[in-house]
């Protein structure tokens, strides 16, 4: 598990005036859970891309424990994410063609040989998904199994931190309920950090901590006494 | 990583077929060019190499080439039979042996020569024996005939207006060997019946004291040559100043220095001699500026179909933005990514050039059997080392063309390829 420290960071995008994002500084312990809403537009994807080293910072620094991610280059930022941050998106982000249990060692096979143990690994967390048929092709899959599917996927690495993009916004209100529920359980259950930009009350309601995002700044910090 | 390419493939099977299938049929026109040239130059190269020497009344080189090589039928104007007496007593000549052109029997070329001549093509027969009787023939190895069968020679061929020679049959002795030239389609029959036959047996005033092949003391040979032929004739294969009028004679050199001095003798006002390899070699080389035109289009078309590609792939890396993004963002590295993308390219490519192969060495072979069927020439169809050096050039290519959108998928961010 792995703690987040941010300082002074701005993100700014050519031709806008103001930041996008603008933190002076957030810090969230290891293992700690942090759900971050606002308004479209407030900063909150342009904030996980920048924590998950998707997008260079504009200025300031993005630490995970001791790695301070805004200083390495693309290559290395990758492989941090690769090997520390599992990653949840709305829109799953699964590939057609392949069985389920590939999808969830795609990303790890693309960069290295499978360690031992990793194939039971895979197993493992697709079956405590609730995946039944781990060759089942993922195309005839419904939409809540994919999810779980990709949540499999985030955590086949042991990342420390688990980043969910509004992880059940595409999901009906129960079956999201149940994603949600996965997500919370596993992150624990694995000792990760876990980061969730949400709407969903509920979600946030488990999480504890709560942050709100508006034109870029923190404008509340609510529940931190108690996830610290 | 192959079978992330591969389920991608399947992903896009209708465009990946189509890109293999515009890959395949243009290396397969290259393909097809180059080993058909190949084919055609080689296979008459091996057809012209029997005959050495060529000589025949004067008029064009190619024709009387083509006519002695491939038998091609074409009216040959006549030289003086003094001539072939004058060769077959010349002390520089292995042998000269006379051909006459003129009759067909079933589309196939009957055509009138010497004992010799057919020992020079099949130094020993498939089957039966050489002529002997002025009714015999020897058969090449194509023509689908028995030993005994009876031939009715045509005069010209059934297709213009020939006429039946119905004063002889010929009777099949032997067939030759397969020579892989236009003469496995002949029927050889001995020149003195084609002369008698056209009424041209000026010898029949004469009594020959020879024999077949036997220069002295044969018996003598009472002939009558109105305008019945006597098929149970023996040969006669001696020729003197009387001889009819011929197309023309093969001429078998002593040596390399005794061929060029026969052919600068024998060209003069009234004859002409060509080395048929020569003549060819001329032909080829016109036959070479077609096959650099169309190689040139082939090449062309392949540069067409390689821009496409590109333009396709090009677009399609945008239209995979989001997958592009989304494996990044999930850790494959860029190097995997950029595989990926780059090796899917190639392999279509790989298996566009190997169908295109496979496609362009079918479609010359069958070309080449419709041409042998049709000539008897053997054209070999066959890959050479410099084509070695064609391939790595069309491998390097397709590495470096491939490499195009394997870059433009590296230069998106992945944050900018899921959003989109």
């Amino acid at each position: 598990m792995l703690a987040l420290d941010i300082a002074a960071l701005e993100m700014r995008f050519p031709g806008l005036d103001t930041p996008v994002l603008s933190i002076e500084n957030l810090h969230l312990p290891a293992g700690g859970g942090l759900a971050i809403t606002g308004a479209s537009g407030s900063g909150k994807s342009t904030l996980v891309n920048v924590v998950t080293g998707l997008e260079p910072a504009t200025r300031g620094s993005v630490c995970w424990g001791d790695t301070e991610i805004t200083r390495l280059p693309t290559g290395r930022r990758d492989a941090f994410r690769a090997a520390h941050i599992g990653l949840v998106m709305q829109d799953f982000h699964l590939f057609p063609g392949l069985s389920a249990y590939e999808n969830v060692v795609l990303p790890v096979r693309l960069a290295r040989r499978l360690k031992p143990g990793e194939r039971e690994r895979a197993l493992h967390l697709l079956e405590i998904s609730g995946i039944a048929r781990p060759g089942q092709p993922i195309e005839t899959l419904s939409r809540g199994e994919m999810q779980r599917v990709a949540v499999a996927r985030a955590l086949l690495p042991k990342p420390g931190v688990i980043v969910a993009d509004e992880p059940t916004a595409s999901l009906d209100r129960r079956i999201g309920g149940e994603v949600a529920d996965l997500i919370v359980r596993l992150a624990r259950a694995e000792g990760a950090t876990l980061l969730v930009v949400t709407h969903d009350p509920a979600l946030v309601e488990r999480i504890g901590r709560h942050i709100v995002l508006d034109g870029g700044r923190i404008i509340e910090d609510a529940g931190k006494a108690e996830a610290a | 990583m192959m079978g992330f390419i591969l389920a991608d493939l399947r992903r896009f099977k209708g465009g990946a077929l189509a890109v293999v299938v515009l890959i395949a049929l243009s290396v397969a026109l290259s393909v097809a060019v180059t080993l058909q040239e190949r084919a055609v130059r080689l296979g008459s190269a091996r057809a012209a190499e029997k005959f050495d020497l060529v000589v025949g009344a004067a008029g064009s080189e190619t024709q009387l080439a083509l006519s002695a090589v491939f038998l091609q039928p074409s009216p040959l104007p006549l030289m003086s039979g003094a001539v072939l007496e004058k060769l077959a007593r010349d002390p520089r000549v292995s042998f000269a042996a006379p051909v006459g052109f003129g009759d067909s029997a079933d589309g196939r070329p009957v055509v009138g020569t010497t004992t010799a001549l057919v020992t020079a093509l099949s130094p020993t027969l498939a089957e039966g024996a050489i002529f002997a009787r002025l009714g015999e023939a020897v058969i090449g190895a194509d023509v689908p005939m028995r030993l005994g069968a009876q031939i009715k020679p045509m005069h010209g061929a059934a297709d213009s207006g020939g006429h039946t020679h119905v004063e002889l049959a010929y009777t099949v002795r032997g067939r030759m060997a397969p020579t892989g030239t236009a003469w496995d389609r002949a029927i050889l029959v001995p020149i003195r019946a084609v002369w008698q036959l056209h009424g041209m047996g000026a010898e029949a005033e004469h009594g020959h004291d020879h024999g077949d092949e036997a220069p002295d003391g044969a018996a003598a040979e009472d002939h009558d040559h109105a305008v019945h032929v006597e098929p149970d004739a023996a040969l006669d294969e001696h020729f003197d100043a009387e001889t009819p009028g011929i197309p023309a004679v093969l001429v078998k050199p002593k040596t390399m220095g005794d061929a060029y001095r026969l052919r600068q003798e024998y060209r003069s006002e009234t004859t002409l001699a060509v080395f048929p390899a020569e003549v060819l070699t001329r032909l080829y080389a016109t036959l070479g500026d077609a096959r650099s035109l169309l190689l040139a289009i082939a090449i062309a078309t392949q540069a067409i179909v390689v821009a496409a590609i590109l333009l396709v792939t090009i677009m399609h890396v945008g239209a995979r933005r989001r997958q592009i993004g989304a494996l990044r963002a999930f850790g494959a590295p860029r190097r995997a990514v950029f595989a990926i993308v780059w090796g899917e390219l190639f392999l279509l490519l790989l298996a566009g050039f190997a169908l295109g192969l496979a496609i362009g060495y079918g479609a010359a072979w069958a070309i080449s059997a419709a041409l042998a069927s049709a000539t008897a020439v053997h054209m070999p169809v066959e890959f050479t080392r410099a084509d070695l050096s064609l391939a790595m050039w069309f491998a390097a290519l397709a590495v470096l063309v491939s490499i195009v959108p394997a870059l433009s998928a590296l230069r998106l961010s992945p944050a900018a390829a899921l959003r989109a």
